[in-house]
């Protein structure tokens, strides 16, 4: 059950997220900064986590998971035959499901750029000039 | 005794010398008179307000004389002359600069003319705890309207008066002077044939160096804070005016200063409730008019001889004053963006307005797009989103036929409603608008803030993508084709995107879109049923103009300007690219629980049409009687046709009474209603068949495995190449 009315940015979000100030070669992952996290409940459904797993950049996850304090015993590195590992799924739903960023920024890790997380959404907008 | 108190607060016992003591005696005295004659206290205590006895208007001492004095000595934030004062006030923004002023000007005497015209006067300083308010001259000034008298000193308006080069003699016999006022522009030329100015041709020149020290001061001194480009000189006889006006919106930025010389004059603000303020321009002042006083009153000069005036000092006895030559220069920064202030309805930029045109560069299109896209949609957010409920189900039917675990992303997802469709997939939902994305928020769905040609995700990352109604929104090709590379480059290879776009063609296979069905025309279909007695046909297209002259309807408007049509909602499409009015509703505001407030009212010229994007088809149209109902799709959603005709009638049951009524009424009911809300213009290029097919094909490494149309939309389906 969700259990607040308030959104979130998801750090399986964040996985996706990149800097696309113009020029930048190197804007993944950005960098995480968290001023204010909920930590929800979520629905856990094994087979949507196991699915996902293959998107991510698993080290970009564990890297901001970490920087925000909740990597918890998720293993930094994915060990065969995770799909069928339903402990470490769920330790995985946790971190990419339920832990949201509130308010905070994301920062581009070449030019430093911070784009703001207000009321769980990033705004990503370019000025002119970056663009 | 004050001479010890001194003594005390320095700290040191010393004995004064007796020319010391003597300025103590003067400027004890000050402080007595201001308390006794003026009711002014002053502070033993430092703090940052000065008053400053011999400093007023009455010891022939200027403005900006004090204000180069006292600038020097730290953060200086006003000086106040009050008419016919002995005394002035400065104000700094903290202790220490007063305490500066206080040690440097106390008790001595200034140097002229160097430091002070006047020759031979002292200065006595006290602190104040705050600068009392000026005495309330019982009008009530427009907002945004700021009167600095004395703001130049009689030398430097004779440097100015020369400068302009006009004498003082006439140059043309009295009556002529009368008919053809004196008037010199300089920077751009302003036209008086469509009050507006020719951007694009500056006058040789620009503005003359006898202007700027003014314009500098204007600004060091905190009356404006951009620097003015144009600059209309006026001279009025006595008996000369100008009529109300407001200076156009689209032609100049906020600020508009006008510097009077020569002559007194009283200026007329009106109000458009009926409001009205006259306020008096004594010579040598400077008038600044921003925000309310600019975009909405209208100002103006009644051509008479005399004006009637309040008595200096007695504020509420008036008198006569005879106007005498007035000579103003008005002082503009030239806007190079079309305008978009909170009163639209003065504003030309924001009416419907035929001067709005295809970009011919990307920062015209940025503009336009930021114009007639963005701004407009974070002004209708809330109101556009009750009317946004049903997601259609052949968008749905993709998105489900996606995979478990699927990464979804939807580039303008609007309200999200699509983003909730498939709870098997993560769906990520971005949007121009923080008004919308706020409302994502608010339903729990994972949005971001991004421009759809610029999407923050990495390359291939995303199962599936689709873009519903957005593409149609950017002006030029080049920028939809940005749009739809974008799109795929999010895809990961086997990828899949969906894009819907509003079509140009209403009518496919003899079938007409329920766009162009739900009106009252008789010559439409009979494929209608109960749902046609619905508040969106109503305020659809029941208004006669419509249903039979709609094409005059959309010649005039063409006619009107070389620009973009505005378009007539409800009726096919005239051209591929045009505005389509949104009108805000005072019905569907009801029914809005977040409606956003700060929504001007606008006064509309009666060719608008009460329509609202309700009507828009490319979206489902409802309005949120929906979700009184369950979220079971019927059937007859499937077809588009509205339904539940009971709750939108208890909704519409004013409306309904105009549906009945006959021809004339209904017009002119539709032209009161449409009165209620400001009128939005946003822009869209309509795609022809085969249009969008056409767009994707040239995207290297896609390709469309599937075409369609649906509810007055062309559809695609592109695959990334592996």
């Amino acid at each position: 059950m969700l259990l607040s009315f308030r959104t979130i940015m998801r750090l399986l979000t964040h996985n996706m997220l990149t800097s696309h100030v113009k020029g930048v070669t190197n804007g993944y992952p950005l960098k995480l900064q968290a001023e204010n996290i909920k930590v929800m409940s979520v629905d856990f459904n094994p087979e949507f986590v196991a699915r996902m797993i293959p998107k991510l950049e698993w080290q970009a996850l564990i890297q901001a998971a970490e920087s925000i304090g909740h990597l918890g015993d998720l293993p930094r590195e994915l060990m065969p035959e995770y799909e069928s590992n339903e402990e470490f799924l769920k330790m995985a739903h946790h971190v990419l499901m339920e832990v949201e960023v509130i308010e905070g920024n994301l920062e581009c890790p070449e030019t430093g750029r911070k784009f703001p997380i207000k009321n769980g959404i990033p705004n990503m907008l370019l000025n002119e000039d970056e663009v | 005794m004050a001479a010890s108190m001194d003594q005390e607060s320095c700290g040191v016992k010393t004995k004064l010398t007796k020319s010391e003591r003597k300025a103590h005696k003067k400027q004890n005295k000050a402080r007595q008179t201001l308390l006794r004659h003026e009711g002014i206290n002053t502070s033993r205590e430092v703090t940052k307000h000065l008053v400053v006895a011999n400093a007023g208007l009455s010891n022939g001492v200027h403005r900006e004389e004090l204000w180069r004095l006292f600038e020097p000595h730290g953060d200086l934030q006003d000086v106040v002359m009050v008419t016919g004062k002995p005394y002035a006030f400065v104000s700094y923004n903290d202790d220490q600069s007063a305490a500066a002023a206080y040690t440097a000007f106390n008790g001595r005497m200034l140097k002229s003319p160097e430091e002070l015209q006047q020759p031979n006067v002292t200065f006595y300083l006290n602190y104040i705890d705050e600068v009392p308010a000026q005495r309330a001259t019982g009008l009530d000034l427009p907002p945004g309207l700021r009167l600095v008298e004395d703001f130049v000193s009689p030398a430097c308006a004779d440097r100015l008066l020369e400068g302009l080069g006009w004498s003082n003699e006439h140059h043309m016999d009295a009556e002529q002077a009368l008919k053809h006022r004196r008037v010199k522009h300089f920077g751009y030329e302003f036209r008086y044939d469509n009050n507006n100015v020719d951007k694009d041709k500056p006058l040789p020149g620009g503005l003359p160096d006898w202007c700027s020290q003014v314009i500098d001061r204007m600004m060091s001194e905190g009356h404006i804070k951009h620097r003015p480009d144009q600059i209309t000189v006026n001279q009025y006889q006595p008996g000369q005016g100008i009529p109300p006006h407001v200076d156009t919106h689209s032609a100049f930025e906020d600020e508009i200063s006008s510097l009077s010389l020569g002559g007194q004059t009283v200026m007329d603000f009106k109000h458009p409730s009926g409001k009205r303020a006259s306020v008096v321009l004594p010579a040598r002042s400077l008038l600044v008019m921003s925000g309310e006083a600019r975009y909405l009153w209208t100002h103006g000069i009644i051509p008479r001889k005399m004006d009637p005036v309040p008595v200096k000092g007695q504020e509420d006895s008036m008198t006569l004053a005879r106007r005498e030559v007035r000579t103003s220069f008005t002082f503009r920064k030239i806007r190079h963006t079309p305008c978009d202030c909170k009163y639209p309805s003065q504003c030309d930029s924001q009416l419907q307005r035929p001067g709005a045109s295809l970009p011919r560069s990307e920062g015209e299109a940025a503009q336009l797009e930021q114009q007639h896209v963005h701004q407009v949609y974070e002004d209708i957010a809330s109101h556009f989103s009750s009317t946004r409920h049903s997601p259609w189900p052949r968008v749905v039917d993709f998105l489900k036929q996606q995979p478990i675990g699927a990464l979804v992303v939807d580039v303008g997802c609007g309200n999200g409603k699509y983003l909730g469709a498939n709870k098997d997939v993560y769906s990520l939902g971005n949007d121009r608008s923080c008004g919308l994305a706020d409302i994502c928020r608010d339903r729990h769905l994972e949005v971001f803030v991004c421009d759809a040609l610029s999407v923050p995700i990495r390359t291939g990352a995303v199962d599936a993508a689709i873009s519903i109604a957005v593409i149609h929104h950017f002006c030029t090709q080049e920028r939809r084709l940005k749009a739809v590379k974008e799109l795929t480059r999010l895809l990961k290879p086997g990828g899949k995107a969906l894009i819907y776009v509003w079509a140009f063609e209403q009518e496919y296979k003899n079938v007409k879109s329920n766009y162009l069905k739900d009106t009252k025309e008789p010559q439409n279909d009979d494929v209608r049923d109960n749902s046609s007695t619905t508040t969106d046909d109503i305020r659809g297209a029941t208004s006669p103009e419509v249903s039979q002259n709609d094409s005059v309807q959309q010649q005039q408007q063409q006619q009107q300007g070389a620009g973009l049509p505005v378009h007539v909602n409800r009726t096919s499409f005239k051209s591929q690219d045009m505005l389509v009015p949104w009108h805000f509703r005072d019905g569907a505001k009801k029914t809005q629980k977040d409606f956003r407030p700060g929504v001007k009212v606008s006064s509309n010229s009666g060719e608008e049409k009460s329509e609202n994007a309700e009507n828009n088809p490319e979206k489902h149209t409802k309005n949120d009687t929906e979700e009184k109902r369950t979220s079971n799709m019927s059937n007859e959603q499937d077809r588009g046709k509205l339904s539940d005709t009971r709750s939108q009638k208890k909704q519409g049951s004013e409306d309904e009474k105009l549906e009945s009524s006959s021809g004339a009424c209904a017009s002119v009911c539709h032209q009161e209603k449409s009165q209620e809300g400001p009128v939005y213009h946003r822009f869209y290029h309509v795609f022809k068949d085969g249009e969008i097919e056409e767009l994707c094909n040239s995207v290297p490494g896609i390709s469309v495995i599937e075409r369609y149309y649906d509810k007055g939309n062309w559809c695609v389906i592109i695959q990334k190449g592996l």
